[in-house]
């Protein structure tokens, strides 16, 4: 095994520092490298992937006006 | 250090919307949440020597934030919310539960994907009622992460703690998620994959179709 090749118990353990961008660059290329060869491991990062897209879109960035105005007044006092 | 007056601003007005969305997931009360992100504010521009540097403003503020989330719990002796901030990591689970697990079977590959179509499927709601459910201490990390897109050690920094306390947490964290949603899942309807996995008859194409005809009636409930 190269130093470029894991096992699927590995990239299980990795699976969400590698959607999170979390790991360094020897160890994603370890990872895409067995995502290559492993439909499972694609699969399940696919999935964790997808789950985290869709728990992003729950943000909202819209602040109420009087909010805003408040805290405008509150930074135009300091 | 500290930074400008006029950086203190534009950093505090780029961020209210984050602020004040956390702030909304932390109370789940629009005027307390507005207290939160005012009192957070006024505890920031008195601390502002204690800033790093500006690269690091986005942390601190959210630190402070969940600091003076945390102490006003104190101050109200709200002990239920307060031990629901303190994962006890000992009682979880080792490994944490997975949809994935549930739903893939190899032998479909070719053919569909359940477990991506379940995602896929799921509303808003669905989403938002898990992560309500979650508990705090597995809710600010979600959050911090998914919703907000901090790294670990922003999280690490907002929370004060370790950054391999992140990453389990989180790991964690999204286990527990997926086991609401999964449970949401199945009270409200929507079958679970495998014959015979916990009395359930249906085969993921009969969970896929049947969660098809709930979206086409306008929710996956």
């Amino acid at each position: 095994m190269t130093k470029h090749e894991i096992e699927c118990e590995q990239a299980l353990r990795q699976i969400f520092e590698y959607i999170d961008h979390e790991l360094d660059d020897t160890e994603r290329t370890a990872m895409e490298h067995h995502l290559h060869t492993c439909h499972s491991c694609y699969s399940r990062v696919e999935f964790e992937r997808r789950l985290k897209v869709k728990l992003g879109e729950l943000k909202k960035d819209d602040v109420d006006p009087t909010v805003r105005e408040r805290i405008k007044r509150m930074l135009e006092s300091f | 250090m500290g930074i400008s007056r006029k950086a203190f601003e534009e950093q505090v007005l780029a961020l209210l919307g984050s602020l004040n969305g956390v702030a909304r997931r932390l109370t789940a009360n629009p005027t307390d949440a507005e207290d939160l992100v005012a009192e957070t504010v006024a505890r920031a521009w008195r601390a502002l020597d204690s800033l790093e540097s500006e690269a690091a403003f986005r942390a601190w503020i959210f630190r402070i934030l969940h600091n003076t989330f945390v102490s006003e719990l104190r101050r109200a002796g709200a002990r239920p919310r307060l031990e629901s901030l303190e994962c006890d990591e000992a009682d979880e689970e080792e490994v944490p539960f997975s949809i994935f697990e549930q739903m893939h079977q190899p032998f479909l590959l070719w053919f569909s994907n359940p477990e991506q179509a379940f995602v896929d499927k799921l509303l808003r709601q669905d989403l938002d009622r898990a992560l309500a459910s979650l508990p705090d201490c597995h809710r600010v990390v979600v959050i911090l992460s998914d919703l907000e897109g901090m790294s670990y050690g922003e999280i690490a920094e907002t929370l004060g703690i370790p950054v391999g306390t992140v990453r389990s947490r989180l790991a964690r964290a999204r286990g527990a998620l997926q086991k609401i949603l999964w449970q949401q899942a199945r009270e409200y309807g929507l079958p679970a994959s495998r014959q015979g996995r916990e009395g359930s008859k249906d085969t993921p194409r009969q969970a896929t179709a049947d969660a098809r005809v709930r979206e086409e009636k306008g929710s996956i409930r």
